[in-house]
């Protein structure tokens, strides 16, 4: 009678795993392990396979480790001893089990992409880009790249995370991860043209992309194409109905076409889901000032404040509602705290002016005046492409007037309205839009801002006297608004709702 | 019978056909039963499987009173209404010769009365009950109910449907039919409930009692619309009905209409009620729906209120969500250990802590609380959610799948689980695993 032979079922093995008839495979795997007194290595290392499918990895890893005793000059079963060690997060022991898997075979890529992503897990950026540019080199493969890119923006160098991206989606067109990530990185820098092409790419191949979708719809938001946007939207809500992001660009697209009711309801479902998030918080309170309704206002920008305390744009918004709700002192304070911290919105200064001027602090508005038109002139040199407030440069002629600065030559847009003057201060709302929404990608946050303008009337007792030369038309008070950056927001806040 | 088609029994939580809140939004009891409006003695949020699940499980978890191991809520010792006569009882009910009671009705009825419900002595109950029926030769439904209802109390319900039957034979009553679709309800035959009740309806046009019974039914089998219909209808019958009210009130809340919430709970105000829940209640909506001057005062009321230690700390609870919602993290901090301090077993709150913890960046103490939240309450999603997702983030991803797996069985619907899953399956399985 002839020996038994150890692995003469492997065929078997592999035929049942490889079409993931997992019962019947372990049965086949039982019978020859009985047979072979657990000497057989390939029933072995498939049974931890499908253990670790099974996402129990502890069973795979002393699995694999019977493995490279049997087998000890395997590169393989070495490599998924690490492997189980790097899914049990147990990074460093992995990088040890690794190298010790790259004395025995050299030229290997897996290797070099695990060691790099467990530097990663580490926060040993320089080795992990290191080795990951070694398994690049040895076979390129998307997932490298990803991590590369990852690894780039983790240490804030978004051009060089671009063109990892570019070279990837050069290597392989049609991963839709990849077209993502890189459309978003382009939306963060502002490339609009660019960033619409390639989520228009992922559109594509996966019409119903959670993130692309999202991001494409913010950019057709920021060019004011709340239709298209909210149709856009309206494929993704019924596959995702309680993300917060999703709702919140609902809501801000219903406050584009002036829909302000609904605009408050989507935007109170997303804050009820994401308590945290305080672009939610912000765009609310935009909302309830637009809707005069400045208590609720006041409350969702401080909360909004309370979450994200070094923004400029919310302390003006701050002291815009507690002007209207005749708290001029801390009106006052946190104007202060805006200029204190905003470098580039001309806005902040200009109502501070209007606040001034109406207190009858001629001195003080003047400065803030001079500061806005210095701000003006920065931003009209570096041509900002999202510096279009009219309604701003028209309140500033006013402005201007009141305060009898003459040179007002940074001013050269005509300002066509200038005739309805009188009844801007009623509540005249020009085209308001606020884009917003964060995307998942990468804890990534594209920008894309838009101006908001509005002017308010104030108790018509604040008109000062001194008005030399125009009529009174004073009782103003602009506000405007521009926002959005968005923020990393990667669903990795954890919600915790009632 | 047709015992677990989807929406036919009420055994299988979130079988219903939807138009609810999903949990994200509401709250739930244990699996897939979303939080009521109004707790009755018979409530019964999603029952336990095993014998050894419903020793573990909190007491107070499955019925709005502690549950004890028969339905031994209903013997209770004789003694503190003896008034008749304090040295003993006031009848022998071992001396007593049924058959010759049975023979005079006017009798028999009070004390059958006395019997079943004073001494709860159900045997003797049901002897008197079976000879006098005999006596009146079944022609009197009133001791059929009777009979029906001693059966009942003995866990015979076949034999209880059956004289409920023939009592609603010889005469309709609500009361019958109430008691028959108990029975059901008992049998798991939440749809022929429903169709005697609606039966009931067309003899008693209007009955506030087979309408609300019918909403309930709904609202079991997790069918929050139409339940939702069915206590309007009961509204419009008698605009006093707590239940209704409260029912309507809640579900108004959870879909994001907190001001018509807000008008419901104040009508209950206006009917004096007046206890700590409805004061709970109405501070939350006050804040949901922006009326700001009104929240503090009412969470101030029902801390006033509280009866006992687990409302205390369901008023802090919601305060520290108040407190979120004005961004102040350091009163929501304190509101969620008061929360704590009141009910240790707060599940929710540990799960609130932790969340406010990561945001600080103590990681450990974070995963320490959600732990614990995750075991005192296993079937709610969020806690495993969140391990999962912190898990992930340092690598452990063995911890983050097995977490993972746990939220997607307590809500199935949840598609960040799902991504997550999908994520951790392809990163950590597909790719690199060849034979």
């Amino acid at each position: 009678p002839d020996l038994p032979i150890l692995e003469r079922k492997n065929w078997l093995i592999y035929l049942l795993y490889v079409r993931r008839d997992y019962e019947e495979c372990k049965a086949v795997i039982k019978e020859q392990l009985q047979e072979s007194q657990g000497l057989c290595e390939y029933a072995v290392y498939v049974q931890a396979l499908i253990f670790r499918l099974e996402g129990k990895i502890q069973e795979s890893l002393e699995l694999f480790q019977t493995c490279s005793i049997l087998n000890p000059r395997s590169a393989d079963n070495l490599k998924q001893v690490a492997r189980s060690l790097f899914l049990l997060g147990k990074h460093k022991a992995a990088i040890e089990v690794y190298n010790e898997a790259a004395k025995l075979d050299e030229k290997d890529w897996e290797i070099s992409h695990n060691l790099g992503v467990c530097y990663m897990y580490l926060k040993h950026f320089n080795k992990a880009q290191d080795q990951l540019n070694n398994a690049l080199e040895l076979n390129r493969h998307d997932l490298t790249y990803m991590m590369l890119g990852k690894i780039h923006l983790l240490e804030g160098e978004i051009d060089k995370a671009i063109e990892i991206y570019k070279k990837a989606v050069e290597f392989s067109p049609e991963n839709i991860d990849l077209l993502t990530s890189l459309g978003l990185l382009y939306l963060q820098t502002g490339d609009y043209q660019k960033a619409f092409e390639h989520l228009g790419n992922v559109l594509t191949y996966d019409p119903g992309n959670y993130k692309a979708t999202l991001a494409a719809g913010s950019m057709m938001q920021a060019h004011g194409d709340f239709d298209v946007a909210l149709s856009k939207y309206k494929v993704v809500a019924s596959s995702v109905p309680e993300s917060p992001p999703l709702w919140n660009n609902i809501g801000m697209c219903f406050f584009g076409k002036k829909k302000y009711v609904a605009a408050i309801s989507c935007l109170k479902r997303a804050n009820y889901l994401a308590p945290f998030d305080w672009k939610i918080l912000y765009n609310l309170g935009l909302v309830h000032l637009t809707m005069q309704q400045y208590a609720s206002a006041f409350h969702f920008l401080s909360a909004a404040i309370n979450f994200q305390p070094k923004m400029a744009e919310l302390y003006m918004l701050l002291a815009v509602a507690l002007t209207n709700l005749e708290d001029t002192e801390n009106a006052k304070c946190s104007y202060e705290q805006a200029v204190a911290l905003d470098k580039c919105n001309p806005l902040i200064n200009l109502n501070y002016a209007v606040l001034l001027y109406n207190q009858g602090d001629k001195q003080g508005a003047l400065s803030q005046y001079q500061e806005m038109e210095r701000k003006v002139t920065v931003a009209r040199e570096s041509s900002t492409p999202d510096f279009d407030p009219e309604k701003m440069v028209e309140m500033a002629q006013k402005m201007g007037a009141a305060l009898q600065v003459r040179e007002s030559l940074v001013w050269t847009k005509p300002s066509k309205e200038s005739k309805s003057k009188q009844k801007a201060a009623v509540s005249g709302k020009s085209s308001s839009q606020q884009p917003l929404g964060s995307n998942q990608a990468l804890g990534q946050a594209m920008s894309s801002a838009a101006g908001y303008g509005k002017t308010m009337q104030l108790p018509p007792g604040a008109a000062t006297p001194a008005l030399p030369k125009k009529p009174p038309s004073l009782p103003l008070e602009p506000e405007q608004e521009q926002d959005s950056e968005m923020s990393p927001e990667e669903n990795s806040a954890p919600t915790g709702d009632e | 019978f047709d015992r677990n088609g989807p929406g036919t029994s009420l055994k299988l939580p979130g079988t219903g056909q939807g138009g609810g809140p999903s949990p994200a939004v509401r709250p739930v009891t244990q699996s897939g039963r979303p939080i009521t409006g109004f707790v009755r003695p018979s409530t019964q949020g999603g029952r336990p499987s095993t014998m050894e699940q419903a020793i573990r499980t909190p007491r107070t978890a499955l019925t709005a009173r502690p549950i004890t191991s028969a339905s031994g809520g209903y013997i209770r010792p004789g003694t503190a209404s003896m008034l008749t006569n304090p040295d003993g009882p006031f009848i022998n009910l071992s001396r007593l010769n049924l058959t010759k009671y049975a023979q005079k009705p006017k009798l028999a009825k009070a004390l059958f009365e006395y019997i079943f419900h004073h001494e709860n002595d159900i045997k003797n109950a049901l002897d008197l009950a079976a000879l006098a029926t005999e006596h009146a030769q079944f022609k009197d439904w009133w001791w059929k109910v009777q009979i029906g209802k001693c059966y009942y109390r003995l866990g015979l319900y076949r034999e209880a449907e059956k004289q409920f039957k023939s009592a609603l034979k010889q005469q309709d009553m609500v009361d019958t039919f109430l008691y028959l679709a108990k029975v059901y309800l008992r049998l798991d035959q939440p749809v022929t409930a429903l169709n005697l009740f609606k039966q009931g309806l067309e003899r008693f046009p209007g009955e506030v009692t087979l309408i609300c019974g019918i909403a309930r039914i709904y609202e079991e089998m997790n069918n929050i619309s139409s339940a939702a219909e069915y206590y309007k209808d009961v509204l419009k019958q008698d605009n006093t009905h707590v239940e209704a009210i409260a029912c309507i009130g809640s579900n108004h809340f959870y879909s994001d209409q907190p001001e018509i919430a807000l008008r419901f709970y104040r009508r209950l105000l206006q009917m004096g009620v007046y206890n700590c829940q409805l004061f709970n209640n109405l501070g939350l909506c006050c804040f949901y729906a922006q009326q700001y001057d009104m929240t503090l005062s009412s969470f101030e009321r029902a801390l006033f209120l509280a009866e006992n230690e687990e409302e205390t700390a369901d008023v802090w609870y919601n305060l520290g969500h108040v407190a979120v919602g004005i961004g102040d993290l350091n009163l929501a901090y304190q509101c969620f250990k008061l929360t704590l301090v009141n009910n240790n077993d707060y599940a929710e709150a540990y799960n609130n802590l932790a969340v406010l913890e990561m945001r600080k960046g103590h990681t450990e103490q974070a995963r320490a609380l959600l732990q614990t939240a995750s075991s005192l309450a296993p079937h709610m999603y969020e806690p495993h959610f969140n391990i999962a997702i912190l898990s992930e983030k340092v690598g452990d991803l063995q911890r983050s799948y097995t977490a993972a797996q746990k939220s997607e069985e307590a809500f199935p619907g949840h598609v960040d689980t799902q991504q997550l899953l999908k994520h951790i399956y392809y990163f950590a399985t597909l790719i690199f695993d060849r034979a």
